[in-house]
């Protein structure tokens, strides 16, 4: 489902946010990008919180860690 | 500006409704974005309280023996949230009672509340959408007249923003 449709549908319902979302399958990272860039004092912002909360995104690329770092210092 | 970060008194919360007769109440997220709750937080929208009822979630539980155990397992179970009964001083031509009034009598009407505090510069709003389910008039000759009337706030239809 795209993320606009899903938002649409989050701001217009009476329903609860968080049973509604669990219904509507987003891709998370796309909602974590439109989370940061939101308006915190908009309804997106209300919607997309709730698709987060269901829709949870974890940043699985760590950083290299420098082998000269800790080892080889005489 | 930021949330009220002290103990409100009693007296600083106030209770407003949408205005006109067929209103359309606040979508589930609007009701926690204080751009869209804020104008209704306006002189013309005060509901004249004498004091603001508690408000919230009801309780129930689901009390559960395990057997072996000393001690049984309370689980919260469904709930409604809480119905509010207002007494108002009764101002026959006041706009907003006869608004209260015709939802009492309709019985149909979703209309957005918002009950704001402030502690002069903070302000938190609650918004929530209810129908009125009763509204009585109490014309004791002792006092001056009083009118009652109970919001039954829906389910899940509710809201916190802050004008931080």
């Amino acid at each position: 489902m795209k993320l606009s449709e899903a938002i649409e549908l989050l701001t217009s319902t009476y329903q609860s946010l968080d049973a509604v979302a669990l219904g509507l399958p987003v891709d998370a990272k796309e909602v974590a990008d439109a989370l940061a860039k939101a308006d915190p004092d908009s309804a997106e912002y209300v919607a997309l919180q709730a698709l987060a909360k269901v829709n949870p995104y974890e940043n699985t690329k760590k950083e290299k860690v420098k082998k000269d770092d800790d080892y080889n210092q005489e | 500006m930021a949330l009220p970060n002290k103990v409100l008194p009693g007296f600083s919360a106030t209770l407003y409704c949408q205005p006109t007769a067929t209103p359309t109440p606040l979508t589930t997220a609007n009701l926690s974005v204080y751009a869209s709750v804020s104008p209704i937080v306006i002189t013309g929208n005060l509901i004249p309280v004498e004091a603001i009822p508690a408000f919230g979630q009801d309780d129930a539980v689901a009390n559960f023996n395990v057997a072996g155990s000393r001690q049984s397992d309370k689980i919260p179970t469904q709930s409604a949230p809480t119905s509010m009964t207002i007494t108002a001083a009764w101002n026959p031509a006041d706009t907003n009672l006869l608004l209260i009034r015709g939802d009492a009598y309709s019985g149909t009407v979703d209309r957005t509340f918002v009950i704001s505090a402030s502690d002069g510069t903070g302000i938190v709003n609650y918004a929530f959408n209810g129908r009125v389910g009763q509204f009585t008039v109490d014309p004791n000759p002792t006092a001056e007249a009083k009118c009652t009337f109970t919001i039954h706030p829906r389910g899940n239809q509710y809201g916190w923003s802050n004008n931080a």
